[in-house]
């Protein structure tokens, strides 16, 4: 029981790892419906930013969110508006792909360049102190980082819903040259969302750069679960990403010790597909809809 | 036509005896320069470098000096290239190198349809020289013998050293599942079978993982004494942080190579974390060098020319291995191709004469045979050598 116990936290540990990762993804890629591949090396700049922060002026790790956060949302926001926006009117949408390849190409190579191909470790500033909570044990830092998704799955909720900045928003994902009509700036909002879901990947660096090393690979690690994590609960769908995360988390954890680490991926891409036949939308959206024009 | 054709061929062949009057001989040197992999192709080439310089300042080889001609193998395919480039238009007598296993695999087939011998000094896939080839012809230890010094040092010290009888032990074999991985794995399990150990699980897991704590959860349950991972330097780092958190401490966790042999490793995990931990690899630099005569001289020579201490045990076996060729190659008649394979298969040395330690002798398969790993430890954050013997600094430190 307490192995079950041990097994079920660990999964929700890495499930909230995977969601606030993939919370930033959901956004950029279900409303200005950019596959953004250049995702996991955001999350590399925010990591090494941390890194430098932490080491050079000494503080805490997560303080340096106050400079992480709002340095992603400017890398997000120049991206959208000088590599994929002047490729928003080319004739076929895969162009925009390949720019966001060829900015993850360039932005690893440009981390050997800087930093070598050594790893990097942030100080764990006691984030790494095991927690013993009745049976099981967990980690201080992965604590916060549950905590952390958590908030930030609210307050972006919050912020589409209640603001009119939020509701514009959701008007350009829903159908783009309607909003445009009713006299929405759609490439604002663009620019805009994109630095927000650069900006939820600099909270999450922050988070994860004192509890694993970064290297210049270490965006590969988290990219494509965080992209079957955002198909899983749905296009744009915040708290369907947050739900997706927690499953991802959990089948990996139970079925890397019940079935065998050599067959996680099995499992869990086995049940993607499965969920995929079923719900082609994902779990929490209702129709698919990746077009910029939509219907 | 005729007489103009008999003209050419005698510039040509004067022009020829003129370079060769020069005193200069080329070699190739074939390592990943640039890349993902341009941090230890290039120090392993240091080590071919400090080699040459050395043979060239104590008169040559044959009375003529040595020039390396550097090809860079970025990718397999350009290393096939560069490998084209080195044996047609630069007319090398022979190229040395790679460091990956892959990129030697594909070059090596160029030179051998070429006719020109290949040294390799760095990679270790048992591929490399288990291919039949008459030109290609292998210096440092491979992932076959890595496997075998860990067992052997299961059996000779860390089985003892706990308390316990070699059947006795609970072995868990954790590797990440490429073919690296993979191979070695199997060979360990191969060597444990003969030496009558226990081995009561083996895992694969993907080296891109970010989680290994399932994994460690089943160790944990299975009561493993001793962990044998093979690694890159990532999961090195998540397995033994994730080991450490979760209460699981094993009488001995051993590495393969990778990420284990490295001090930015060690930085990461924490120096109390990674105390104890037992690693086998390639000869580094803390080691009794009554064994590996010629090693302090080695790190000054390097420290001199490319102003700081060598970054990894790359460029030390590098050096041994073009060190020892062209030593040999100096007293034989010609550089001839045939003449080349023919002396470096005569060529008999004894383990504990070459400043990497292990001895040289090539078996049927071009293969040193007397090539051969270190086992190493974690000690006060400092990876020292203690298995075996001869060569180690301090005895093997075992449950505290």
């Amino acid at each position: 029981m307490n192995t079950f116990l041990q097994v079920l936290t660990n999964g929700i540990m890495l499930g909230s790892l995977f969601a606030i990762v993939a919370v930033g993804l959901t956004l950029i890629f279900g409303i200005v419906k950019v596959v953004n591949f250049a995702h996991g090396e955001f999350l590399m700049v925010g990591m090494y930013l941390t890194y430098v922060l932490t080491t050079w002026m000494g503080i805490h790790p997560f303080a340096t969110v106050i400079l992480v956060a709002p340095a992603l949302f400017l890398l997000g926001a120049v991206t959208q508006r000088f590599l994929i926006q002047p490729l928003m009117s080319a004739d076929d949408d895969h162009i925009q792909i390949f720019a966001t390849v060829g900015l993850s190409t360039a932005l690893i190579n440009l981390a050997l360049l800087v930093f070598g191909a050594d790893i990097a470790s942030t100080p764990a500033s006691g984030l790494r102190t095991p927690l013993q909570l009745g049976p099981v044990r967990l980690l201080s830092g992965q604590v916060a980082i549950l905590v952390a998704s958590i908030a930030v799955v609210v307050v972006l909720q919050l912020f589409l819903s209640r603001t009119q900045t939020g509701r514009a928003i959701r008007a350009v994902a829903q159908n783009r040259a309607a909003a445009q009509l009713m006299g929405i700036n759609v490439n604002w909002i663009y620019i805009l969302t994109f630095g927000i879901g650069a900006a939820c990947v600099g909270v999450a660096s922050v988070l994860i750069a004192p509890l694993y090393p970064t290297s210049s690979g270490i965006g590969t690690y988290f990219v494509l679960t965080a992209f079957v994590v955002v198909v899983l609960g749905g296009l744009g769908s915040i708290g369907g990403a947050f739900a997706g995360a927690m499953i991802i988390g959990l089948i990996d954890s139970f079925a890397g010790f019940y079935i065998g680490s050599d067959l996680r991926e099995v499992a869990v891409f086995g049940v993607f597909l499965l969920i995929l036949i079923l719900k082609p939308s994902g779990l929490f959206s209702s129709r698919l809809n990746l077009s910029h024009v939509s219907p | 036509m005729k007489l103009s054709y008999l003209l050419k061929t005698t510039a040509i062949a004067l022009a020829l005896t003129a370079s060769a009057a020069q005193a200069e001989v080329k070699f190739g040197a074939l390592y990943p320069f640039s890349g993902q992999l341009a941090l230890l192709g290039e120090e392993s080439a240091r080590g071919l470098e400090l080699a040459v310089e050395e043979i060239n300042a104590a008169g040559g080889i044959q009375g003529e000096q040595i020039t390396l001609v550097r090809g860079d193998a970025v990718d397999n395919n350009q290393a096939i290239g560069e490998a084209r480039r080195l044996t047609s238009l630069e007319g090398v007598k022979a190229i040395f190198g790679t460091y990956s296993s892959a990129r030697s695999i594909a070059a090596s087939q160029v030179t051998e349809l070429a006719g020109i011998p290949y040294f390799e000094l760095g990679a270790v896939a048992e591929e490399v020289t288990g291919r039949g080839l008459k030109y290609l012809f292998r210096t440092n230890p491979t992932a076959d013998d890595m496997a075998k010094m860990i067992i052997q040092m299961i059996v000779e010290k860390v089985g003892p050293g706990i308390g316990k009888e070699p059947a006795d032990l609970k072995i868990a074999i954790i590797h990440e599942d490429s073919s690296y991985g993979t191979s070695v794995a199997e060979r360990q399990n191969a060597y444990a079978e003969e030496a009558g150990l226990n081995i009561v699980t083996t895992q694969a897991y993907p080296a891109a993982t970010v989680d290994m704590s399932s994994l460690v959860l089943d160790l944990k349950n299975r009561e493993a004494d001793i962990v044998l991972q093979t690694s890159y330097q990532n999961d090195s780092v998540l397995f033994l942080q994730q080991a450490n958190e979760a209460g699981f401490k094993p009488a001995a966790i051993i590495g393969g190579g990778g990420g284990y042999s490295m001090q930015p490793t060690a930085d990461a995990v924490g120096h109390s974390v990674i105390e104890g931990v037992l690693d086998v690899d390639f000869t580094q630099y803390s080691v009794n060098t009554s064994y590996t005569p010629g090693l302090e001289e080695f790190v000054e020579a390097y420290q001199k020319k490319y102003g700081s201490a060598p970054r990894s045990g790359h460029s030390l076996n590098n050096y041994v291995g073009a060190k020892v060729i062209l030593e040999a190659l100096g007293k034989a008649s010609d550089l001839e191709p045939d003449t080349i394979i023919e002396t470096v298969k005569g060529i008999d040395i004894e383990a504990g004469v070459t400043a990497a330690g292990y001895g040289f002798k090539f078996g049927d398969d071009n293969q040193n045979e007397r090539a051969e790993m270190m086992g190493m430890q974690w000690q006060d954050g400092k990876l020292v050598t203690v298995f075996p013997d001869s060569a180690a600094m301090t005895p093997i430190k075992l449950g505290e």
